[in-house]
């Protein structure tokens, strides 16, 4: 991705493959009705309280960088959104999902429940609104659901959520459990013994984020 | 505030593959380079310069930018604050987003050939050019 420009306030808006392949549907679902805001590319090691020339210039070095243009894949970008935590929150909270890495066999199922720790003054809670989990490459997966959840969000994010399809797009579905099986599909691994993706989980109320690698061995 | 508004016709529903070379007039080596003195005069010439095709500067092909962790190699934002340049700036950019870790530190190389570096230079590809992804032989 080059740069924007950053003399003037830009707002450079792309599809991501995912969003892509929701308008290629024409089926009137496209809609954008949420935005959210991250800074993935910012370091804050350059912002500079002891400035000599006043508080107008702490922020001198992150102020005047030029931002990079958007990027098109949802797995690698938006990594570190932004959320509202109450106020005087000493720690953030962090995701524990009970596993480092999944590895499961072709066929092989798994649930896995999240949970947040050092959120809201407990040390391990189950968030209110649940987890959104995304998987990179949804063709890994027969089966990929979330359950748990009731809302209209959630609902409409685990339809269809048991597939395996033709294109390696990431699938997001929503719940306080997720499912998952294994693919049983042969032609998925061509020569490789393996296939990889990622598995990214997101707490919605703390917006806490851990990803974590999947891969699926081939067993036939 | 700048923006364009999403019209009817910036929507195209098609599901064709398309694959093209990486440089536009789909020339699959790029042997010309040209910059603009108007722009390293200005003030993104400090991060980075737009390299383009023709002298008519008309479809940039990537930006180059140079990155080092001391600041060196550009002129400090305010000489009262020695080291905090735009390469400094560049530098921690691209450590947030790539190592996702302010302390952490960029490494090239594998197994017994391993180099930490203080600097590197950036060449990053305008996204009209990738499309949706750059493939492993595209850049020549």
């Amino acid at each position: 991705m080059g740069y924007l420009n950053n003399q003037v306030v830009t707002v450079d808006a792309i599809l991501t493959k995912k969003g892509r392949e929701a308008m290629a549907k024409n089926d009137g679902s496209f809609r954008i009705t949420q935005f959210s805001l991250a800074d993935d590319e910012i370091d804050y090691t350059l912002y500079n309280p002891t400035h000599p020339s006043g508080s107008a210039f702490y922020g001198e070095a992150i102020d005047n960088m030029p931002l990079l243009e958007a990027f098109p894949d949802e797995t690698q970008t938006m990594k570190y959104q932004l959320t509202t935590l109450p106020r005087g929150t000493a720690k953030l909270p962090v995701l524990d999902l009970g596993y480092s890495a999944i590895t499961l066999k072709q066929g092989a199922s798994l649930a896995i429940t999240p949970q947040t720790l050092s959120y809201l003054g407990n040390a391990q809670t189950y968030e209110t609104s649940g987890y959104s989990a995304t998987i990179s490459d949804v063709r890994l997966l027969s089966t990929y659901t979330g359950v748990g959840v009731n809302t209209d969000a959630a609902t409409s994010s685990n339809v269809n959520a048991t597939t395996t399809i033709g294109t390696n797009v990431s699938k997001t579905i929503i719940g306080t459990q997720i499912n998952l099986r294994a693919t049983t599909i042969n032609t998925l691994f061509g020569s490789n013994a393996s296939i990889a993706a990622t598995l990214t989980v997101v707490g919605l109320d703390s917006g806490a984020r851990l990803t974590i690698p999947v891969t699926i061995t081939q067993t036939t | 505030m700048s923006f364009k508004r999403f019209e009817a016709d910036d929507f195209v529903v098609s599901s064709d593959a398309i694959t093209s070379t990486l440089w536009s007039t789909d020339a699959p080596i790029l042997t010309e380079f040209y910059t603009s003195s108007v722009q390293a005069a200005g003030s993104s010439g400090n991060f980075y310069l737009s390299v383009y095709q023709t002298s008519s500067l008309t479809n940039t092909q990537f930006d180059i930018s140079y990155a080092d962790s001391k600041g060196s190699g550009s002129e400090d934002y305010n000489t009262v604050v020695p080291g905090k340049s735009p390469s400094l700036s560049s530098y921690g950019q691209y450590r947030a987003l790539i190592l996702e870790d302010e302390n952490k530190s960029f490494t090239f190389g594998v197994d017994n050939n391993v180099l930490t570096t203080e600097n590197f230079w950036v060449l990053s590809m305008e996204r009209a050019r990738y499309k949706e992804s750059l493939f492993p032989g595209s850049k020549n």
